[in-house]
């Protein structure tokens, strides 16, 4: 039962959101780098740990609530627009699944790798598009964006998620519960 | 350099103040609906005067709801150098995008407008209410108020076979969460600047040596929460709690006419924000 809210669904999909309302209200989640958009972020991570870990349904929900909290706490016109802030968000932990998915079988450490890397890659691509497509920058400034402030986030993406995840999976397979799997 | 490290203390959401006060006592369906279109009004408003008047209400609220106003604004402290530094660059590189009003200053691809003022200080302004406002919201509302709030908001999503509870359980399993993981985040901050560990002390021009500070707290902080939430989810399953059945709630909500008197003012106000052409 991948797709569907179980209790497990519910609960993880909660806390990772706790974990990205906090990182954004701490400022911890935002890497200043001087351009248009004002900082690269890290707080799309909890969204690619949602995704590889339970699934898309996971994944879209963390992003929604990464875009709400990052849309309240905007301090530029950019990110007060939800079409910017929330709809790109909703992506991020759904592409991370399916990379993951895709390459899991050939090897586990080069899956969540990719899908940590595009993930990050689908939130710097989809807000960057709709910041030129709302007119909010010109596509010259979004290709410098995506430059300055893309690649530390894929890099640091990356270095996160795997240690997350591979941590997560060798604390004996990371399950108390033993019953989630059949509810 | 205590101070570097108290995160909790700066952080409201998801803390309760019971002082009992009017704001307390509104339906909490009512109090969510009417702070959820207030902020986005605020959200909208480029003013000068609309943002004054957002602030003065935020403050008003504040003073309503009996709740010590140090609560908003310790939310708002470890932002200021952020708002600052954001500030600077937007009045530096936003001239050329906001070129509109009056030039003031023209230097090089430096270009100073009215405009461009006027979105540095609404900006700034903007989020002070926007914090202040959600302050009051989630700390005069509990969690289970809040919970129930959102649930019975949602509730016409139901017919579409949209999981309304579920999702209002995760929002408040994600808000609920917020200020735990501010105190480990703050243990694990002590424990390992006490090992020798160096946080936010370098100078914020060197991107990369700050952003490795930072990747021992942030590991250690996604694995105590994915742990916390192992024994949420073995708590719940032992309690037998099933996604997706019909249940009935332990307290009733009825909205009274001082509910509907504090939406129709909130609704008023937020469409005076909306709408009205303010002069300045």
């Amino acid at each position: 039962m991948k797709g569907s809210l179980t209790v497990r669904n519910i609960v993880i999909a909660g806390v990772l959101g706790a974990v990205a309302i906090l990182l954004g209200v701490t400022r911890l989640g935002y890497i200043p780098v001087p351009t248009a958009a004002g900082n690269a972020t890290i707080m799309h991570i909890p969204a690619i740990i949602g995704g590889i870990m339970q699934g898309p349904i996971v994944g879209a929900i963390v992003g929604i609530i990464f875009g709400v909290s990052s849309f309240l706490n905007a301090t530029v016109p950019l990110f007060k627009d939800p079409l910017v802030a929330i709809l790109p968000r909703l992506f991020i932990g759904v592409v991370a699944w399916l990379v993951y998915v895709g390459i899991r079988r050939k090897s586990e450490y080069l899956a969540i790798g990719t899908a940590a890397f595009l993930g990050t890659l689908t939130n710097t691509v989809l807000v960057l598009t709709m910041a030129v497509v709302r007119g909010y920058m010109g596509a010259e400034v979004a290709w410098t964006v995506a430059i300055t402030s893309g690649i530390p986030e894929a890099v640091v993406g990356t270095i996160v998620t795997l240690a997350v995840v591979l941590a997560w999976k060798q604390i004996g397979k990371g399950k108390k519960s033993r019953i989630s799997e059949d509810l | 350099m205590a101070s570097e490290f108290e995160l909790s203390r700066n952080i409201t959401i998801g803390q309760y103040v019971p002082t009992g006060s009017y704001i307390h006592r509104l339906d909490p369906r009512i109090k969510l609906l009417v702070f959820t279109i207030l902020v986005l009004a605020i959200a909208l408003n480029t003013s000068y005067l609309g943002n004054a008047l957002g602030l003065l209400l935020s403050i008003y609220l504040f003073w309503a709801s009996k709740i010590p106003i140090s609560y908003g604004l310790s939310g708002i402290k470890p932002a200021i150098p952020f708002i600052i530094i954001l500030a600077v660059l937007q009045l530096i590189f936003q001239g050329n995008v906001f070129s509109g009003g009056t030039l003031f200053f023209e230097y090089g691809f430096i270009l100073i407008t009215s405009e461009s003022i006027r979105l540095v200080i609404v900006s700034a302004v903007r989020f002070v209410e926007i914090i202040l406002l959600s302050s009051v919201l989630t700390l005069s509302t509990s969690t289970t108020e809040l919970t129930h709030a959102i649930q019975s908001l949602l509730s016409p999503l139901k017919k579409i076979k949209f999981p309304v509870h579920e999702l209002s359980l995760i929002i408040t399993i994600a808000i609920r969460f917020v200020p735990t993981f501010a105190i480990e985040m703050e243990k694990m901050m002590k424990a390992q600047a006490s090992r020798g560990a160096d946080f936010g002390s370098g100078e914020w021009w060197r991107i990369i040596q700050r952003t490795k500070d930072m990747l021992p707290i942030i590991i250690p902080l996604f694995n105590i929460a994915l742990s916390r939430a192992e024994d949420l989810i073995l708590a719940m399953e032992s309690r037998c709690y099933t996604p997706g059945n019909d249940r009935s709630a332990y307290s009733v909500y009825k909205a009274l006419g001082r509910d509907y008197l504090v939406l129709f003012i909130g609704l008023l106000l937020s469409f005076l924000l909306f709408f009205y052409p303010f002069p300045y």
